[in-house]
């Protein structure tokens, strides 16, 4: 976007284009998230969030950081009958992705898919997200697809 | 500080106030966005096109987020968007004018006199009492760091040379619609009370001037006086609008009312 400057090589400390650079902040304590230690629907509801890919990359949604809790509730419906509830928070690489829509419903399918009764996707964007929530796996599809990240 | 809030925790007060204050901002995003489109097959350069259309998406992203925080307390996308009544908008007129024709200098020193003002409102919401809100601040602020800057590189190079009557003609025309975006909102000593915003309006109004007034000055130009400067009659915040309005809205609705409120096309599996 700027333009290159005329005054030589830049300075150690600088980026080459400030406009790309998403890794300034730093990973939070627990993130990425990746579901290791989940066990039982949580554990297939991982497994199944693993089949999502982002529809602009060929890497999965968990391998991108995109996700950032699962877990499974109960709750009494109106008829006094026991439902389980798989919940989702996952957060979007930048506000304007015009397939949001698209991703929470692919999400919510993932989680019907594993069993329980309903499903509910809730979007989060603290922590932002940043290249560092990449897992390593999701490092390596990215470079099979040309990114280097 | 009062104690986090959730959409459960507020009563009606509270509801009243948090709501003019997410209208006010949802408001200004997505009708900055519908202007901000008008130029991207018209910038000076592929760059600016790109760069443009990029500032219109994000503000649509940000102006979607705030508008969920809407959906939560219980208001539908249709009658937000599609369907409310135009008087009930709350954006500032700023947004809503039409460009001077072909006026690169309107939509640049637009950006600017906005996205600054923008910046300082956000701030001002960081520390929020209210949760849904705070989780979404940082990300919606790092995204607005890139259009002040793009707004500034070009005000700029703008200010030198000829250019600089036209950038004076925009800032002469605009600056008393600028001032709407600091209108005291009718909850004013709600939203600060509830701990939903953590400065006054009245005091972001002086911190957006003296920021503002010193960087135009230093290019060279001539700021109106804020408190001597013939101000419109339409605030934008308190529902009155230039005819503008009406008119964009008439035509940003268009499609929605020849399709008679459509289900937006599903793309990818079955809904569920």
């Amino acid at each position: 976007m700027s333009d290159v400057s005329a005054d030589g090589p830049e300075t150690a400390d600088a980026t080459a284009c400030s406009y790309t650079e998403y890794a300034d902040g730093a990973v939070p304590d627990g993130f990425p998230k990746t579901g290791a230690g989940a066990a039982g629907v949580e554990a297939d509801i991982w497994d199944a969030l693993y089949e999502i890919e982002d529809p602009e990359m060929p890497v999965s949604i968990v391998d991108l950081g995109l996700i950032y809790d699962v877990r499974v509730a109960e709750r009494e419906d109106e008829d006094g009958e026991t439902k389980t509830l798989g919940i989702v928070e996952m957060t979007l690489t930048y506000t304007g992705c015009p397939a949001r829509d698209y991703l929470e419903n692919d999400v919510k399918c993932a989680i019907l898919a594993s069993g329980v009764d309903e499903a509910s996707v809730r979007l989060r964007f603290t922590p932002e997200w940043t290249v560092g929530m990449v897992t390593k796996a999701g490092r390596e599809a990215l470079r099979g697809f040309g990114l280097g990240v | 500080m009062p104690d986090a809030l959730n959409p459960e925790d507020l009563d009606a007060e509270q509801r009243a106030a948090l709501e003019e204050l997410l209208f006010r901002l949802a408001d200004d995003e997505y009708v900055h966005g519908e202007r901000l489109i008008e130029w991207q097959i018209f910038a000076p350069t592929l760059e600016s096109d790109l760069a443009l259309a990029n500032i219109a998406q994000d503000e649509f992203g940000h102006a979607r987020l705030w508008y969920d925080l809407l959906e939560e307390l219980g208001h539908t996308e249709a009658e937000l968007i599609w369907e409310r009544p135009a008087d009930e908008f709350r954006h500032a007129t700023l947004v809503e004018l039409p460009f001077a024709e072909g006026d690169w200098a309107d939509v640049v020193l637009r950006c600017y006199l906005y996205d600054a003002a923008e910046r300082l409102q956000l701030d001002a919401l960081v520390e929020t009492s209210y949760a849904p809100l705070a989780d979404r601040v940082g990300k919606v602020l790092s995204e607005e760091r890139y259009h002040l800057e793009n707004a500034q590189s070009w005000l700029d190079r703008l200010a030198e040379g000829d250019s600089r009557d036209r950038v004076q003609d925009a800032l002469d025309r605009l600056f008393p619609h600028a001032l709407s975006l600091f209108a005291e909102p009718e909850h004013e000593a709600e939203i600060r009370e509830h701990g939903f915003r953590t400065m006054a309006t009245a005091d972001l109004r002086i911190e957006w001037l003296e920021t503002v007034i010193p960087y135009l000055e230093s290019l060279g130009l001539d700021v109106p006086d804020p408190d001597e400067v013939e101000r419109p009659s339409a605030r934008g915040r308190d529902g009155t609008h230039t005819d503008h309005w009406d008119e964009l809205a008439a035509e940003f609705r268009r499609t929605y009312e020849e399709l008679e409120a459509p289900e937006p096309a599903r793309i990818g599996r079955e809904r569920v």
